[in-house]
Formats: C-alpha cells, structure tokens, sequence
C-alpha cells in the first residue's frame, strides 16, 4: 500500500489549502469544499483486504495534520477530515483511528483552545469522535517494522500549514523581564558594596549592563520580522518600504521605557484565533535579524563518477574497461549476434 | 480529479492487460480477516477486560532457511498483556519443530514416533538481554547457559535468565520495533518484532480463548512428489537406484509402492529419511 502514501498526502494538502485559503473553521465551509472535490470516491475501487489497507494509511496520513507542529487552523482541518474520512470508509467493520500516547495531551490542549475559543463544532466532532470509539489507543503512532533501507525517506511537512513559531514571544514575557532587571540591579549592588576601591569595580564587571533592554528589544524584532514577512507573503507586488533605523534613540527610549514600566508586549493573540490578522501597535524598528545561514550538506560525487569525468580513455580501451569480461567468451567465433537485454514491464508509478 | 484515483485506475489497467492472476497470500488473508474481525466469545468469563493491552508480534522465517527476508514476516500474531511467553512460544509453528532425524529405510512404519518437537523442548526467548526459558518439561535444558557464559567471559553486559512461563507480557520491557530472537530446537532462530501496543476496543476479538490470535501467515508453496506430482512429498531418499535423481522426494504411496513389495520387505539399496514440507502448516 505504500506506493500511494505521496498520492494520498497531496490530495489531503490539496484539500486542506482549500481550506487555509477560506481562512474559517467552520465545518459547513469544509464539507463544501469535500463535496466540491468530490473527496469520498477516494475510496472506490479498492477491493477485499485492500479497503482495511488504504483504509488505515489514509487515516494514518490526515491523522498527522491533526497533531502539531500545524497551525490551529490546519489541525482543524485535519480533525475534519479526519472525521469525514472515518465515516466515509468502505471496510467493513470501520478502521479506527491511531492516537499515541504522547500525543493525547496534544489532543486534550487543543480541546482546551477549541472550547475557550468556542468553536462549538470543533468541539462537537471531536467529541463525535470519541463517542463512536473511533480511537485506538496506541503506544507508536504508526506500526513499527525493522526496516534494512538505507535511506530513509523523511517526510515532508507542508511548510504554509506550520504554525508561526511563538516561542521567544511567550518565553521572554514583561514579568520575566522585569525580574530579570531587578535582578541585574541587585547583583550590581552587590558586586559595589564588595568592591573596595573604584579600580576593582571595573576589573569585575563581567555582566553586560544592558542585557535585559536588548533581550527585549530582540524578541520584539523577531515578532515584527515575522508580521512583517506574513504580509510580504500575502501580497507580493507592494514592496513595502522599511522605516528608518534610528537605533541609538530607540535603544534609550527602551531603557526609559522598562524602568517607567509603560510598555506594550507583542500581544500574541490566542492560537485559536491566529489564522486572522492580529494588530499590533507600537513602534520600533523594524531591522530585520540577519539571516542564519543554513546548514547544507556538501555531497562530493563519488569517486567513480569523478574519475568517469577526469580520466579520458580512448574509444575501444574504454568500451572494454567498462563492459564486463564473460569468460567463456574469450575464445568465440567472430560474428556474434547482438544481444538486446531482456526487458520486463514495470510500472511506472 | 485526485491523484489517488489516477494513480489506481493506472495500475488496474496494467494489471488487467498483464493477466496477473490473483496473489495466493492475498487470497488467504481476506480469509483470515473475515474469521477474526469482531469475534465474541459464548461465556462471559472468557472476555477480555478492559484496559487489557493488545500487542502484535511479527515472526520471521527461521535464519537457516533461504526464505529469510526482513519485509514479510512468516507470522503475525495478536497477544494480550496478561498471556504468558509460553503461550506465544505455543503458537509459533516452525516446520523444524516436526523435523524428525534418523535414517528410516528399514523400519518405514517407525518413523512419526520421533518428532522432534517431543525430544527438543527446550527453546528460549531473548529480550533485552534477558533470557526467557522455557521449563515446563523435564526435558528441557537451559540452552542460555552457554551464551551466558560465553558473554561473561568476554566481558559484555551480564545477560540474565527467567522462566517463559511465568513471565507474562505485561512484566517485559521491550522496544517496539526492535528486533528479538526466539530460539528452539537449539539452532532454529527466529527473529521476533513486537510491532505494535495498543488498548483493546469493542471491534477486537474479545474471546480470550482464542489468543494467540493469527492474524497474518505466510502460506509457502509446497513441494510435491517426483512421481505423481499430486502429493506433498513425505520422503526424501539418497543413494537411490531407483529415483531419478539424488536426492529425491517421494510421497508416502509412491515411496512404498517404488520401495517395498507387498510384504513390507525393503527392495534395493536406498537411505531414506522423513521429509517435512516448509509448507505444511499452510
């Protein structure tokens, strides 16, 4: 059955960029668009044991845009479908739907934000779910077999589905930030008190005193690169024109700001409702981070290939060297008839 | 139009135009479904509770025989938590097991007393580096010992040993996926992959009875012999002045008639030795 695991998964990333284009989460939008694509008949012409395969690799495939690392609005996606397809199956008695253990808490948070969100028919399927005993409860996502391939295929997760990345934004928070500069006052305080005389106090200043407005100021740059690139990706023709980098009085504004306490955090805006623009109003500047260098792999052709291109051997010597010997060959008649290689039919997938 | 589709109806139609008659293992396996699916047992004792745990273990061809191959697995079983190794080790027919050895030639009507599944018992399981024996029988030996002491000697992790029987799966710590050994007849080597754990819902087979559930099996395709071409062969004889070949497989009527006069006396100068077909649990 594996031969159209990619088959599979393109026609669900079909559907589920339908769905992302739509910008809802509404189940009468998904059902819609099913009916559109007509997407139950990817069950029609299986027949026997294969109905439980495809069954279970289909459901296998949507079950993985349920999970994280999509956005909320893919997993939502996903659990329709995941629903549509559970219920559209032809193999009788229904396959059911793996669930890891380690992704249950998943499961249960999503709920959560689905419930505090009120998508009521997010909800409702969901619970539909389980209320059919649709879920098996499993230890692996998938069925493990030892396998000998050599290379394994890793598999490609949709890059527009991904949620944006939120981390540095719900780590470095105003309270921690805070904490961090009092902090930092009292261990300068201290490292005064100890010193004895003016000379030492610079010889032990090890920490760097603006720490805490330059943390700050990174997260927020990072927030804006990422408004800033969604937008640039929506609209392609407007290139729209970067502020002015005034970087010196943006710095003492921030420092001023921190200690009057009468700033605004990049307000993230719950996951449930990201898939809509959110506004953010402040001003800082808007320098870019540098862009990592990503890391590739510099794969040398191999050493047959390489002298295949550098060493040049003349016409016969060549043919010779590269053919194979037969042994019982080296004494023949001269005429030999052209041997064409057998060739049987493969499917070209 | 989805890709699936296209995808399938292009391989039906190649099917269709290659005559490629129907695969006999997937002729077997919708048999084997249609048995297993949704079972409940008759009594009320015998069923599973709930929050039993369901795993899947795959069996492999024995590493002495040339069918070894790590993608199809000879056997795919389904096991509760609460069921024993040896049930398991029950369950897994290895044709070795009714290998019987001695040559026969003189004494024809002797030779199913001496099965060797009744004269080898021993056997073990290995799982992370824990040897399971099995000791049910007086007869069986601790065939782990000498790979015990073995390791030891060579300074590798110090395995240790425990008893089949009184180890049920829910003790074990495995890893799924990953490759165990079960060993009988003392060089018969099967490879074990626990391939799945899960709950047990209401579509499972409940009836306990029925666990070590087959749920997958490999049916070989079995020799036949040389002279009728009908039965599965039964004897294979060396030396032979009557076979056209050496070695060669008989059936039991054609091994007796060619052979044997009516009396039961042996004709000629053969060496004969019983013959169990790979295929004989298909």
């Amino acid at each position: 059955m594996d031969f159209c695991r990619k088959e599979v998964k393109s026609d669900c990333e079909q559907l589920l960029s339908r769905f992302q284009r739509t910008g809802s989460v509404r189940f009468e939008i998904f059902s819609r668009l099913w009916r559109e694509m007509k997407f139950s008949h990817i069950f029609y012409g299986t027949a026997g044991h294969q109905k439980r395969a495809f069954s279970h690799l289909i459901l296998d495939t949507a079950r993985s845009f349920f999970l994280p690392p999509f956005s909320f609005q893919i997993r939502v996606g996903g659990l329709y479908l995941l629903y549509s397809l559970y219920q559209c199956q032809t193999a009788e008695p229904k396959e059911q739907i793996r669930l890891a253990l380690k992704d249950w808490e998943d499961v249960k948070k999503f709920e959560k934000n689905a419930v505090d969100a009120q998508h009521h028919d997010t909800v409702y399927i969901l619970q539909q779910l389980m209320l059919l005993k649709a879920f098996y409860f499993t230890a692996m996502p998938s069925q493990l077999v030892f396998k000998k391939k050599k290379k394994m295929e890793k598999s490609v997760l949709c890059e527009e589905f991904i949620e944006r990345a939120s981390r540095p934004q719900e780590l470095i928070t105003i309270d921690l930030l805070e904490e961090l500069s009092n902090i930092n006052e009292l261990y300068e305080k201290l490292k005064t008190s100890v010193a004895s005389s003016e000379q030492a106090v610079s010889s032990i200043n090890l920490v760097r005193t603006d720490m805490v407005p330059q943390l700050r100021s990174t997260v927020v740059d990072f927030y804006k690169w990422q408004q800033k690139k969604e937008v640039t990706v929506e609209d392609e023709d407007s290139g729209e024109g970067t502020s002015s980098q005034q970087e010196c009085s943006e710095r003492a504004e921030r420092l001023a700001d921190i200690k009057s306490r009468a700033y605004g955090q990049a307000a993230e805006a719950s996951k449930s409702r990201r898939h809509r623009q959110v506004e953010v109003d402040f001003t800082s500047n808007e320098a870019g981070p540098s862009h990592s260098s990503s890391y590739t792999r510099i794969y040398k052709r191999s050493l047959k290939a390489r002298t295949m291109e550098n060493v040049h051997i003349s016409g016969d010597k060549w043919k010779d060297v590269t053919s194979s010997s037969y042994i019982p060959r080296l004494t023949t008649l001269d005429f030999i008839p052209e041997e064409k290689p057998k060739k049987c039919k493969k499917f070209k997938w | 139009m989805l890709q699936t589709l296209i995808q399938r109806k292009k391989r039906q139609d190649h099917r269709a135009n290659q005559k490629i008659s129907k695969n006999r293992h997937d002729l077997y396996a919708d048999e084997l479904e249609r048995l297993i699916v949704g079972r409940k047992p008759e009594s009320t004792a015998d069923i599973i509770p709930e929050g039993e745990i369901v795993l899947t273990i795959n069996v492999y061809y024995p590493i002495t025989s040339e069918r070894i191959s790590t993608s199809r697995p000879h056997m795919s079983l389904l096991m509760t938590g609460s069921h024993s190794l040896a049930e398991l080790r029950d369950a897994i027919c290895c044709v070795s097991d009714l290998q019987v050895c001695g040559e026969f030639s003189n004494t024809p009507d002797l030779a199913p007393d001496f099965i060797s599944k009744d004269l080898f018992k021993s056997s073990f399981f290995f799982f992370e580096g824990v040897f399971y024996n099995d000791m049910r029988f007086p007869e069986c030996q601790d065939i782990s010992k000498t790979t015990i002491e073995w390791a030891k000697a060579r300074n590798y992790p110090a395995y240790t040993q425990a008893k089949m029987e009184d180890t049920r799966f829910v003790d074990l710590t495995i890893k799924v996926g990953f490759p165990y050994l079960y060993c009988h007849q003392g060089d018969c080597e099967h490879l074990v992959i626990i391939t799945d754990i899960r709950l047990t819902h209401k579509s499972d087979c409940l009836d306990k009875k029925l666990y070590p559930l087959l749920i997958r099996k490999d049916r070989l395709l079995t020799q036949k012999c040389t002279v009728c071409h009908l039965f599965i062969g039964r004897w294979f004889t060396t030396n032979d002045q009557y076979a056209p070949s050496d070695p060669c497989l008989f059936c039991d009527k054609c091994f007796r008639a060619l052979h044997y006069d009516t009396a039961g006396n042996k004709l000629g100068e053969f060496l004969a030795y019983p013959y169990v077909d790979q295929g004989a649990f298909n």
